[in-house]
């Protein structure tokens, strides 16, 4: 079991370029798998107490959409990224090109693109954290589950809780011309990973 | 009417009001336990993470299973609460993720389970009912005032436990 690692200002300060870069290069990404140009809001990155998460996202009983994956390699991270059922319709229609509101239902199709968007940013976000620290990451297969809020979230909660009493919480909006969805994303890099970051930094 | 009382991640909320009605929304792969002791009107309802209280951590921490177990009936014999009239039920400790190479490593919810069966048994309480595993999320709610308890799975209706 790795040590629980202190959240300093730095090392927030270090995340969230890190982040902002990723979440730059998943967009670009996206845009370029779209065919048109994909923008996207200013991430608002902060550091969230792991009992709040659920009433981020509306409440716990709330049916959400959770997309999760995992980095795996030198950098050791979970992402999970999680919307509000309906935002999630929101986001099938703009990634499918249809008039808000055709999607009701998740079907096969709607989850494997939505699956395809964890994939993806996933991917572009990892690629940018990479190249940043000079490390190899790769990313698992995304999982996508359709749940109550709290019931996600508790794959984050079980993994991090013995270990770390606040996540990494990343809000970023998606937007496509006057389009637009918020999207939250959680980044939880393991104490160990987190450690290796806070010694790169020291040496810098 | 009165707003339910929400037991939150790692919490213990005993209650003999009638007026109370606690929950545990969207339990995945954590465990809501409750503990009623009908005769005395008295209600508990736990809300624990993680199977194994770690080094360290107060011997009640309701964080963990086996713990928040101690913790709990140590808040309901408090309240008043008699041991030999307790009813114990459990639900949660769902696998939430079933995608192909995840899903077993981090299968918590049935760590959690075995965690409550071993705690429960080493305290001689026996378990009246469990509604766990599986892959879905789950709500629990005790009604005070009864001493009932349901659950409730996204989408649909909620059942007696």
């Amino acid at each position: 079991m790795s040590s629980a690692v202190e959240f300093d200002e730095r090392l927030i300060e270090t995340l969230r370029s890190l982040t902002t870069i990723g979440i730059h290069n998943a967009v670009r990404g996206f845009s370029g798998l779209l065919g048109h140009k994909l923008e996207f809001g200013e991430p608002n990155v902060k550091l969230v107490p792991l009992t709040e998460i659920p009433m981020i996202v509306g409440g716990p009983e709330n049916e959400a959409v959770g997309i999760y994956l995992r980095a795996e390699g030198d950098f050791h991270a979970q992402i999970m990224m999680i919307l509000p059922l309906e935002k999630a319709f929101q986001l099938v229609d703009l990634l499918m090109e249809q008039p808000e509101g055709s999607t009701t239902f998740l079907g096969s199709l709607e989850r494997s693109a939505l699956g395809e968007v964890g994939n993806m940013t996933g991917t572009f976000f990892m690629n940018a954290v990479a190249n940043a620290l000079g490390r190899e990451i790769r990313p698992t297969p995304p999982a996508v589950m359709v749940d109550m809020v709290g019931a996600i979230l508790d794959i984050i909660v079980a993994t991090t809780g013995g270990v770390s009493d606040h996540v990494l919480l990343i809000q970023t909006c998606f937007k496509d011309g006057s389009r637009s969805v918020l999207t939250d994303f959680w980044v939880i890099p393991d104490a160990q990973s987190l450690q290796a970051l806070q010694q790169a930094e020291k040496r810098e | 009417m009165k707003e339910p009382i929400s037991v939150n991640l790692g919490e213990v909320v005993v209650s003999s009001d009638p007026a109370d009605v606690l929950v545990a929304y969207g339990l995945g792969s954590c465990l809501g336990i409750t503990m009623v002791d009908r005769q005395r009107h008295i209600c508990g309802l736990l809300h624990a993470v993680l199977p194994h209280r770690l080094n360290g951590a107060d011997p009640y921490c309701a964080k963990y299973v086996d713990s928040g177990i101690e913790g709990l009936l140590n808040a309901m014999l408090k309240a008043g609460a008699d041991r030999r009239n307790l009813i114990v039920r459990m639900a949660g400790g769902a696998n939430m993720l079933t995608a192909a190479g995840l899903s077993q490593t981090f299968d918590v919810g049935t760590r959690n389970i075995e965690s409550a069966l071993e705690t429960l048994q080493r305290l001689n309480l026996p378990l009246h009912a469990q509604e766990t595993g599986g892959h879905s999320g789950r709500t629990v709610r005790v009604y005070v005032a009864s001493g009932r308890v349901t659950v409730r799975v996204v989408g649909g209706v909620e059942k007696d436990l």
